[in-house]
């Protein structure tokens, strides 16, 4: 099924051919599996141990060896070279956690042997920080498969090296980096019309996760460069911190940019010669439960989006990056959906702009009432039309 | 009272007529399906954005049998008002609907095959023909493949843009229809113009 070759969706960046790929996985995940329980009890051992040791080594000394591109097994394929800047981008170095956090087993570097440390590392147990996705993880489909023989593992989806914060990530990064590596969606859902509309707007498991919750991400898109604004980029610009954005903006102080604020910061970015436009999208909230995606049960009713109060529209905000690469949502009035500010983002019946329906009504009523009453009139005067034609 | 038969409709206008009549019906119907879906219930959503798809690409095609037609013919200068005689022609005209007309005053336009418009119905007509419905036309076709055309939505500055367009001129043919259907009724006899559309021969009086 659906692990076929195809071009790439969203940015025009083939994917290449997902099926060798997703071949190559899998027979490495099942390798992994078997060396899973060999190392099983070694592996336990070493993690008990790490806090301990772990502070003898740091990265830096990791990466004397696996910074260097030409670093290979003795035997067996695979580079084992770790691009330190790439890691250094990366959420998990932004969090502090080390090499040795993960790969855990690594008790000491003994530097009397050709590898410093045991030639046979234990997979890493991605589980043992992220105990809520595992638990997810494990209740969704892609779990279920290993009835089948495939075991997935979290990095079938994440890098594992070179994870980078999510919150901010656009829907076709969210997508085209996870899912689109092995579903060609466009096989499927043919129920679905404007497939790529949908797919560009609507992240996967806003629909795959029953149980997720959903927002409007509003990110600034320039058109002239065909890019995203980075959030630091946009503060800046401005010429405000992170913290200073929402008192700025926010001059009610309630918390939510409401629609007057909205336009004066259109205006403020106008003025320092930004032409984004706010991009619209709807994405699942970052939580454990993300993972959760279901045979089945997906959702399909047009009606739960394409409605006046969605309850997925509920909450919209505006997503910033920091420079520490956080992430800041600010809340804003949905009302903002419904006008002219999002001009570049409408759903049938969703978003519409209260304004025309007024129109509607005059336009409609005014025929309707120039009729009823040109009828009347002539029903009224039809006794004098009558009496003339006799006469005449 | 002698009764002539002349022949106004010929039988291209009336099917494409007839076709658009039905079209623009199952448009205006579909786009308040699609518009409100939440207060509508004629039918699901989703049918209706498939059946409003498909009846727009039939009145697409339909606009272009007019065309060819009325071009083809030479006839499309019946659509265009004598601009020598277009103010009083058309004060006269709109005189009698808002007043003549009750007292039984005869129709101050009499129709030929050459002129079947009055001043009124061939600027509103003209109108219609060559800047509403095309307008209608390109903005449906925007978005029905909104990321198909996303470098003209864009220009243009946005679905909402386009769609706004769609919309407003949606409510004026809902609204047209109602006055068109009426003013057919403004023969000599209420169904006189309706039959005319359906056999081509208008009674002249
Ligand atoms: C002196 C150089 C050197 C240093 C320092 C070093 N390594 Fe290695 N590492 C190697 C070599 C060589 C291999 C390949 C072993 C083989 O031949 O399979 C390797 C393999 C690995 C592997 C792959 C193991 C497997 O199961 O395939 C991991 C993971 C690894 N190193 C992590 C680390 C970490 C983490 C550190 C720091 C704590 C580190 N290395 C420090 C040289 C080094
Ligand atoms: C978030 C956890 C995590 C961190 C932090 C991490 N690794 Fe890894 N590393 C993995 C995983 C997962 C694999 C691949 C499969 C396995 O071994 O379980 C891996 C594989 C490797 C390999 C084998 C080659 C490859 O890319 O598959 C090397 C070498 C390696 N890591 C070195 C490092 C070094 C050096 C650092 C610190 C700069 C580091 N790792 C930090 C999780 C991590
Ligand atoms: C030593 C603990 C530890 C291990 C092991 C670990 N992580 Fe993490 N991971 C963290 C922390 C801490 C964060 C940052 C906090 C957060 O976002 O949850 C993080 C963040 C992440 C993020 C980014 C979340 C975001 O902010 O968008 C991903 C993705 C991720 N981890 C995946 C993995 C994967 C895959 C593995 C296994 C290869 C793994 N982690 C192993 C501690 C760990
Ligand atoms: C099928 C692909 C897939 C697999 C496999 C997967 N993830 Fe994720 N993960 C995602 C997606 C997609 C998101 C972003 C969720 C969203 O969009 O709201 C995510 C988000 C995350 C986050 C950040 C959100 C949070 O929970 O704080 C972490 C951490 C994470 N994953 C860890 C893991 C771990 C650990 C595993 C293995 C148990 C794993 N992932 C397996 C697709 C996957
Ligand atoms: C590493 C490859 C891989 C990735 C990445 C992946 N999947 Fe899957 N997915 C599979 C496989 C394999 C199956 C099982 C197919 C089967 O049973 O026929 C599956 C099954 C599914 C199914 C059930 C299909 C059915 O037949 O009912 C859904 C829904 C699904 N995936 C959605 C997603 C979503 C959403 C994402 C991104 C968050 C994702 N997948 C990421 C490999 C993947
Ligand atoms: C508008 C909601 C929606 C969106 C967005 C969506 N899906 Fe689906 N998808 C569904 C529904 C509904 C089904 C039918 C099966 C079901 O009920 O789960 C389905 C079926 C599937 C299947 C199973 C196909 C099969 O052969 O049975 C896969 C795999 C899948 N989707 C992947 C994806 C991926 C990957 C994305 C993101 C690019 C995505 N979907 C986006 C609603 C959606
Ligand atoms: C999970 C929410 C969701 C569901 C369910 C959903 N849509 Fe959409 N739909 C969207 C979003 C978001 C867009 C993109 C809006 C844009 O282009 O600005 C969209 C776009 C569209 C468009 C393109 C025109 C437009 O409004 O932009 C059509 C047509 C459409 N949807 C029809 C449907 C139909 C029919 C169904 C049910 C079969 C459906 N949608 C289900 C969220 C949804
Ligand atoms: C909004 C959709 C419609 C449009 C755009 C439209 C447009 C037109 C046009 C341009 C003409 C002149 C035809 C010609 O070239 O000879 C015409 C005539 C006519 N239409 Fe329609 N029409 C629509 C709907 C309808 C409907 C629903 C009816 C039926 C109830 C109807 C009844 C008539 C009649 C009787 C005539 C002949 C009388 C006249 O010329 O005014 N029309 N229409």
């Amino acid at each position: 099924m659906l692990l076929q070759p195809y071009k790439g969706f969203f940015d025009g960046k083939g994917l290449g051919d997902t099926k060798k790929i997703f071949k190559e996985r899998r027979n490495k995940m099942k390798k992994l599996k078997k060396r899973t329980r060999s190392m099983g009890i070694a592996f336990l051992f070493a993690f008990w141990l790490w806090p301990a040791l772990g502070l003898a080594m740091d990265n830096g000394e990791c990466l004397d060896c696996h910074n260097d591109e030409g670093l290979t097994r003795e035997q067996g394929r695979g580079s084992l070279f770790v691009d330190a800047a790439q890691f250094h981008d990366s959420a998990h170095h932004g969090q502090g956690i080390m090499c040795i956090d993960c790969h855990a087993d690594i008790a000491e570097l003994n530097y009397d042997n050709d590898v410093p440390h045991a030639k046979n590392l234990a997979p890493v147990a991605c589980s043992s920080c992220h105990e809520a996705e595992q638990d997810a993880f494990a209740n969704s489909v892609h779990t279920q498969i290993s009835s089948k023989g495939i075991t997935m593992t979290c990095y079938a989806c994440h890098d594992y090296h070179y994870a980078t914060p999510l919150a901010a990530a656009s829907v076709g990064q969210r997508d085209n980096n996870f899912c689109a590596k092995c579903h060609n969606p466009y096989q499927s859902h043919d129920w679905l019309p404007k497939k790529e509309e949908h797919f560009a707007f609507v992240e996967c498991t806003v629909c795959h996760v029953p149980e997720v919750q959903r927002h409007i991400h509003l990110k600034f898109f320039d058109l002239v460069t065909n890019q995203f604004y980075k959030g630091e980029d946009i503060l800046a610009i401005l010429g405000l911190g992170s913290d200073q954005f929402m008192p700025m903006i926010d001059t009610d102080n309630d918390g939510t940019i409401s629609r007057p604020e909205f336009e004066i910061l259109e205006l403020m970015l106008r003025q320092k010669n930004v032409h984004a436009i706010f991009h619209a999208e709807l994405v699942a909230e970052m939580a454990p439960v993300a993972h959760q995606v279901m045979r089945g049960g997906a959702e399909r009713n047009c009606e739960k989006c394409h409605t006046a109060e969605s309850p997925y529209f509920e909450a919209v905000s505006i997503v910033l990056t920091k420079e520490d690469g956080g992430v800041d949502h600010h809340q804003v009035d949905r009302g903002v959906l419904k006008s002219y500010s999002l001009s570049h983002f409408y759903l049938y019946a969703g978003t519409r702009v209260k304004l025309l329906d007024m129109i509607g009504i005059l336009l409609i009523g005014g025929a309707g009432c120039g009729v009823l009453g040109h009828l009347a009139i002539r029903i009224v005067t039809l006794r004098g039309r009558r009496q003339k034609k006799e006469k005449s | 009272m002698s009764k002539k038969l002349i022949y106004i409709h010929p039988a291209p206008v009336r099917v494409w007529h007839w076709i658009q009549a039905a079209g623009i019906v199952l448009l205006v119907l579909t786009g308040f399906q699609i518009r409100y879906a939440e207060m509508v219930g004629i039918m699901a959503l989703k049918n209706a954005i498939t059946l409003h798809n498909y009846v727009g690409f039939v009145v697409i095609a339909n606009y272009f049998l007019w065309l060819i037609y009325y071009l083809g013919t030479g006839k499309i200068k019946i659509y265009f008002p004598d601009l020598r005689t277009f103010v009083p022609d058309a004060f006269r005209q709109a005189k009698y609907y808002g007043f003549g007309i009750f007292k039984g005053d005869p129709n101050p336009h009499v129709m030929t095959p050459d002129n079947k418009f009055n001043a009124l119905q061939q600027k509103a007509y003209l109108g219609l023909m060559f800047l509403l419905l095309p307008a209608q036309m390109i903005s449906g076709v925007f978005l029905w493949r909104v990321k198909g055309y996303a470098d003209y939505v864009h220009y243009l500055g946005g679905i909402k843009i386009i769609d706004t367009i769609h919309v407003i001129l949606f409510f004026f043919f809902a609204a047209f229809l109602i006055a068109h259907c009426y003013l057919a009724t403004l023969g000599h006899t209420p169904l006189a113009h309706l039959k005319a559309m359906f056999t081509g021969y208008e009674e002249e009086h």
